[in-house]
């Protein structure tokens, strides 16, 4: 029952907006209206798994939730949420055709139904066909006006992702080959809970291979160096609400599928095999990240390369053992509120001063005192500026770090998180500060939406000041998931 | 007819499959293209069917029509449209010459036998001769797709890397379930009908679907 709650909304959005043509302001009002309920779903969902069931669905238990889908949900549930909220065409003038709205809002609300069901599959076979569906639909909405280089961001997008998600399947079909050779062809064998318990069992040359298949694939989703060359592209390129969701929880969902085939891997090879490649890949794409925001000139590709940033992080928890998958889980929480509410004041900052470069954009404060601050407040939470939340995680990462005995490592990390510390503020003082453009208009209005961004900032500050003890014992729950 | 046959009949199946592959790497014409991979996807369907038999698993019967349907049928006539559409994409210079890549092709080949050497041992399928042979297919597809210069040409390796996947499938486990067989298949064409909607707007913004010329996204 709560899973229909959870996956209808967004099929039902999807198709009003498909049914109503031309499209008209109530299907944007409806969809935002209507993504309420997965988010009520979702915590609803977080609650039952607390308390320590994990609800099953369908045939052949095809969808299941455990505290770390029900983490997953809840992330994405939210971001969608906002990304609804704030989509272009709910009401009054818009800069968009209609055509394109009404394309904008039959693709969005599938996306977010894709990421949704990504993380409530059980098989593993499903999983897969919904991380491939999130390339397709949010590829439909990227160039939401044909141009040049949205045309180009999302041909790479498709391709390179359509490619990675295909060696992930390589590396499905692998595990699966692996698994029929030990024992046949038994109902539901790509089930997760079944490929855990099967685990121990499996050839592990043959499993080897597999994971580096969905290392790779997978990883491309998620956008770690060296398969990261679409993001910054796409990121950029995309309308804001939906940057808001590929940055802010597209990319964790794609970690999600890899947190998934770790613990079946380490079940049969121990945790030292995985934990070295996603350690290896972690800080590559911290480093690709970290450099990559030196020289921009675009915020928007600029808030893309810090999602590069961020993804290795937790991807270097990850490999961490317990205490850095705690860390990671925490980042990712902080990422989902701050990448999400930034690329929302991003979208605001664009539509108000028509321009992408940093040059041209200056006196945000003065210009936009609302959306400057939301803005400002993001991009500190996402260098790990105390109060905020990233501060604590990242403290923990590398404290996990020099726990597990990589101590050099973690120099070298906070090495690069300092050269993104120093060219991030860089770049938010020459927005922040100065005279505004000729022709930009002054101040703002009110807008009641923007009520939705102080839950963003309350998750930064509370996860930054004192983490909630029942947050902790749920996080505990799924670190124990992912590391048994 | 026994075991024996039933392998044979794999092996060759493979080894057509790879073969029409290779093609795309020393023909220049999309034309061309289409029809080997229209002919590959024949032979990958006759596989399908192939391993229904012999292991007996009516299932893969209903793969197999959908696969012929979606990789025969459907996807060659949109290319063959598609190239209607857009005019003569003559892949005449590929980033690697077509010596080089047909040498290339050998070694990857040569490289998709020392991947696949733990399933080959650990397998006691009749079929398992073909496996290296699917992954020696994966990876052509993959080199087609990265040293094409054309959106078009570009397709042509997804898809047949997609089908090495499928000719993995079918030989290293006797078919994926069912369902999630149909969910790959709907994901594939919806994927494919997305590429070529982007080169209907790559040819539209660009004049071109040389993806050489779609240089403007830096930094």
């Amino acid at each position: 029952m709560i899973f229909l709650l959870l996956l209808l909304p967004s099929l039902t959005a999807a198709l009003l907006a498909f049914a109503v043509r031309p499209y008209r302001n109530f299907v944007g009002r409806a969809s935002a209206l209507l993504s309420l309920a997965p988010l009520g779903a979702a915590l609803a969902f977080a609650g039952q798994t607390f308390g320590g069931g994990t609800p099953v669905f369908g045939p052949g238990d095809l969808l299941r939730v455990d505290s770390l889908s029900a983490l997953f949900m809840v992330c994405v549930a939210f971001a969608g949420l906002l990304a609804l909220w704030f989509s272009p065409g709910l009401a009054g003038a818009n800069h968009f055709e209609p055509g394109a709205l009404r394309r904008y809002h039959v693709f969005i609300n599938l996306f977010i139904f894709a990421m949704l069901l990504t993380v409530s599959a059980n098989n593993v076979g499903i999983m897969w066909i919904a991380v491939e569906a999130t390339t397709i639909f949010s590829a439909m909405i990227i160039p939401l006006t044909l141009t040049k280089s949205s045309v180009e961001a999302s041909w790479k997008y498709i391709l390179i992702c359509s490619v990675g998600i295909a060696l992930a399947f390589v590396g499905t079909v692998f595990a699966y080959f692996d698994f029929v050779t030990l024992s046949g062809h038994p109902e539901n064998a790509l089930n997760w809970p079944v490929l855990v318990a099967a685990a121990p069992h499996l050839q592990p040359d043959v499993l080897r291979l597999a994971f580096v298949f969905i290392l790779i694939g997978y990883g491309t989703k998620a956008g770690l160096a060296p398969m990261h060359t679409w993001l910054p592209d796409a990121h950029s390129e995309a309308p804001s609400p939906l940057s808001a969701l590929m940055s802010g929880v597209l990319l964790t969902v794609a970690l999600y599928t890899i947190m998934r085939w770790k613990v079946v891997v380490d079940a049969a090879l121990g945790p030292a095999y995985s934990n070295q490649l996603l350690i290896a890949l972690g800080v590559l794409s911290l480093g690709i990240g970290a450099f990559s925001l030196v020289v921009q000139h675009n915020y928007k590709r600029m808030l893309a390369y810090s999602s590069i940033e961020h993804v290795g992080l937790m991807c270097i928890g990850l490999g961490l053992g317990p205490l850095g998958i705690f860390a990671a889980l925490l980042h990712l929480i902080g990422h989902t509120a701050a990448k999400s509410m930034v690329f929302i004041a991003a979208g605001e900052v664009l539509h108000r001063f028509e321009s992408t470069d940093l040059a041209g954009v200056s006196g945000l404060l003065r210009a936009m005192p609302r959306t400057g601050v939301l803005f400002a407040a993001g991009v500190l939470a996402l260098v790990g500026l105390p109060p905020f939340g990233l501060f604590m995680s990242e403290f923990a990462l590398v404290r996990a770090g020099v726990v597990a005995g990589h101590g050099w490592l973690m120099a070298v990390v906070l090495v690069l998180l300092a050269v993104a510390f120093v060219s991030l503020i860089r770049h938010l003082n020459q927005m922040l500060y100065g005279e505004p453009p000729a022709g930009v208009p002054m101040g703002e209005q009110r807008d009641w939406r923007f009520a939705w961004l102080a839950v963003n900032v309350a998750v930064l500050v509370i996860f930054g000041l004192v983490l909630p003890a029942p947050v902790a014992a749920w996080l505990n729950q799924i670190v124990e998931i992912v590391s048994r | 007819m026994g075991e024996d046959t039933f392998s044979q009949l794999a092996a060759l199946g493979s080894t057509l499959t790879l073969i029409f592959g290779l093609v795309v790497l020393w023909r220049h014409s999309l034309h061309a293209y289409v029809g080997a991979f229209q002919w590959q996807s024949l032979v990958l369907a006759g596989m399908f069917v192939l391993v229904g038999y012999y292991g007996g698993d009516p299932a893969l019967y209903v793969v197999a029509a959908v696969f012929w349907a979606l990789k025969v049928m459907i996807i060659p006539r949109y290319l063959n449209r598609l190239h209607r559409d857009i005019g003569a994409a003559q892949e005449d210079t590929p980033y690697v010459n077509t010596a080089t890549s047909l040498v290339v092709g050998g070694l990857l080949v040569v490289m998709a036998y020392a991947m696949t050497r733990p399933m080959v041992l650990a397998s006691t399928l009749p079929t398992r001769g073909g496996i290296p042979l699917a992954m020696g297919l994966i990876l052509v597809g993959l080199f087609v797709l990265i040293t094409r210069k054309k959106a078009l040409t570009q397709i042509v390796g997804f898809l047949v890397l997609e089908n090495g996947i499928a000719l993995l499938a079918v030989l290293g486990t006797y078919g994926i379930p069912l369902i999630i067989e149909l969910g790959v298949f709907l994901d594939v064409l919806l994927g494919f009908l997305v590429m070529q909607v982007f080169v209907y707007h790559i040819h539209g913004t660009f004049e071109t679907i040389d993806v050489d010329q779609l240089n403007q996204l830096k930094h």
